[in-house]
């Protein structure tokens, strides 16, 4: 081999290597520590163990609320937070529900990927005694499991309800969808139907499609439409990724200046983009919130001063009266400066 | 017949006039399509997909794959988001990009060269890793607030968008490594036959490595201009892309049994791509239904490609029979 080969070869090693040292993606089995076992009979305890199976570490809420679960769960003393990845895949999620239950945690967290796949797991570990929680998004009708959830109809409702006013007259329009088949997807879908078009019939859909919450496929699909249709007055997303991804397309496009755009989530850009005019609003969905009646929750159920809780987070209203409290509560956490 | 014409050879040109068929169709569909604006539009969209096609190309062509690209790609262009963000310097979050994309390929290089482990593997571990390492960065969170970045990928010189002009480039870059190189030869002839290429002088694992390294170059700019597209660092970025990117060159023409394939294939197969979504998209059919025809199409150009150059296959063996007056023909290198 070459000396340069050589050279290149080693450092090529030596970067991957560091690459992987640093990797440390929770993908794992849940841990077979069985030094506490049993849960949920509130049965007092010096330290908890609780398992939070996640969606998926590439979906950037569900990471942002399993960062957030993780924070939250150092307030507590007696509890130790174990966060999973399930990898968006049911069968992933299923798998660490029940090595979650075989390594008998005290009580387990699940963000549901499917509600209806997950329903069996979920149920195995209700039934084994586990505290069991249900959040973002609750599964409903599981007799003896909690949850904790923002209401997705009501997250897409605060918007539309704006946007009846404010969307102009005989407006053209067009719908970005998250993934087919996706909970939050399609209650948020439903309450732009109830709540806007049903509303205002005379507002057109000219172009409406599953840009599976990505910025760039809704970046692609806005830079098509609005070739075809110069004049669309209004983007409605299903969530701020899309809609940004969608204002990516016609920033600076003459005929697009007075566009608006909606969304839903409350993500730091989105609410720097109502600061700065761009989008016109969205409703958070606050992870932190979110992470801290969980934690709530799960202390409380596991200590016994509550049998089972269902409850929700709030919806507030991102406008450009008060985008810059957000902006200010990103910077804050540091998510932008 | 002039023997020009008799040297004529069709099925060369196939997945030419499928995209010549797939344009003037397109044209009628849609009055948008063949405007100024619509065709830089998909130029621009299938910048990225076509530059990355061109790396697993060339990987494809060696004998090998890359299945981690459209992880790396988001791996080296979140990484180059940071490092502007922190120097304000385009040079330098380029230069970081493509060595990222270099460092993650020289990893499956050694492996793929030395090991003899599969690159179908090997590129399988770097997928996740690559992931993995971009995800460990951001936690999972967009980086926003990019500033100037935005103009590789957003921004025109004169009448051209900078990613249609990027892609020109590297298209002649790549067209002239593949065609006008001993590396490049060296690429097909390992396709082709390693072991032949290797009695023959060729150093295998050399030309190996060099196509990994020209395809972490390629993987590297290609983020660079997705995150500039999408004024994002996005860490979740290009998941599917690796199947695109090979997509496109398969649809071109390069055959997975290696050393056949050609630069300006890929890029009509990428436009084939491009263009029937964009089609699709002005004309409001539903995503449901772009994947049934995209899958449709798919299966059809290439089949249609395959039965074109079958003719073609039978005649050569139909030659070396009489040139040989009998005996089994010899044909040793695959034709696709």
């Amino acid at each position: 081999m070459n000396t340069w080969l050589k050279r290149a070869a080693a450092a090529g090693i030596a970067v991957a290597m560091a690459t992987l040292s640093a990797c440390s993606v929770t993908t794992g089995t849940p841990g077979s520590d069985n030094s506490t076992a049993g849960g949920g009979d509130g049965e007092q305890k010096d330290s908890y163990r609780v398992a939070y199976v996640a969606r998926a570490q590439v979906d950037s809420f569900a990471a942002w609320l399993a960062n957030e679960m993780k924070a939250e769960a150092e307030n507590y003393d007696d509890i130790e937070l174990e966060v999973f990845d399930g990898q968006a895949d049911d069968e992933i999620e299923n798998r660490m529900i029940e090595n979650a239950i075989a390594n008998q945690f005290d009580a387990i967290i699940i963000q549901a990927n499917n509600a209806e796949a997950q329903r069996p797991y979920i149920e195995q570990a209700v039934a084994a005694g586990i505290v069991t929680i249900t959040t973002n998004p609750r599964v409903e009708g599981i007799e003896g499991a909690s949850s904790v959830d923002a209401n997705p109809y009501e997250q897409g409702a605060v918007v539309a309800r704006l946007a009846v006013e404010q969307v102009p007259e005989n407006a053209k329009v067009v719908v970005l969808n998250g993934p087919g088949g996706n909970m939050h997807s399609t209650e948020r879908r439903k309450a732009w139907e109830q709540e806007f078009f049903a509303k205002r019939p005379d507002v057109q859909i000219v172009g409406e499609d599953i840009a599976n919450w990505n910025k760039d496929e809704a970046l692609t699909l806005m830079e098509d439409w609005s070739l075809a249709n110069p004049d669309i007055q209004a983007i409605i997303s299903m969530n701020d990724n899309m809609a940004t991804g969608a204002l990516e397309a016609v920033k600076g496009k003459s005929g697009f200046e007075e566009i608006q755009a909606y969304g839903v989530d409350g993500t730091a850009e989105a609410a720097l983009a109502i600061e700065a005019g761009e989008m016109t609003a969205t409703s958070l969905q606050d992870a932190a919130e979110l992470a801290q009646l969980n934690l709530k929750t799960v202390h409380d159920l596991l200590t016994g001063a509550e049998e089972e809780v269902n409850t929700d987070v709030g919806n507030p209203l991102i406008t450009q009266e008060n985008a810059s409290e957000y902006v200010e509560m990103y910077k804050e956490t540091g998510q932008i400066s | 017949m002039p023997s020009a014409l008799k040297r004529f050879d069709a099925s060369k040109y196939t997945i030419f006039i499928i995209l010549a068929a797939g344009i003037l169709i397109a044209s009628l569909l849609s009055e948008n399509f063949l405007s100024t604006n619509n065709v830089f539009n998909v130029l621009r969209q299938v910048a990225v997909i076509t530059i990355l096609a061109y790396g697993t190309m060339t990987l494809i062509i060696g004998g090998m794959i890359d299945l981690s690209s459209g992880a790396v790609m988001a791996f080296a262009g979140v990484v180059s988001v940071i490092v502007y963000k922190q120097s304000t310097s385009m040079v330098l979050a380029l230069l970081a990009a493509i060595a990222i994309g270099v460092a993650c390929n020289l990893f499956s290089a050694v492996f793929v060269a030395y090991l003899n482990v599969p690159a179908f593997i090997v590129t399988l571990g770097v997928m996740l890793i690559a992931r993995g390492a971009v995800l460990e960065i951001t936690q999972g969170q967009n980086i926003t607030q990019l500033g100037d970045f935005v103009l590789i990928g957003q921004g025109n010189l004169g009448w051209f968008p900078i990613p249609v002009l990027i892609l020109i480039a590297i298209t002649a870059v790549v067209w002239y490594l593949m065609n006008h190189t001993r590396y490049g030869r060296s690429v097909y002839a390992i396709g082709g036959n390693e072991e032949a290429s290797r009695a023959s002088g060729i150093p295998v694992e050399r030309v190996k490595i060099q196509a990994f390294i020209v395809n972490g170059v390629l993987v590297g700019i290609a983020g660079v201009i997705f995150m500039s597209r999408v004024n994002a660092g996005l860490p979740n970025a290009g998941v599917g892309y690796e199947l695109q990117a090979i997509m496109a060159p398969v649809i071109g023409g390069t055959s997975f049994s290696g050393g056949v394939g050609t630069t300006l294939g890929t890029l009509a197969g990428a436009l084939i791509v491009g263009i029937l979504s964009n089609i699709m998209n002005l004309t409001g059919v539903g995503s449901y239904i772009q994947q049934i025809v995209m899958g449709l199409i798919i299966v059809g150009a290439v089949s249609y490609d395959i039965w074109s150059k079958r003719g073609k296959v039978r005649t050569t063996i139909l030659k070396k029979r009489e040139e040989k007056g009998s005996g089994e023909p010899t044909v040793t290198g695959s034709v696709g």
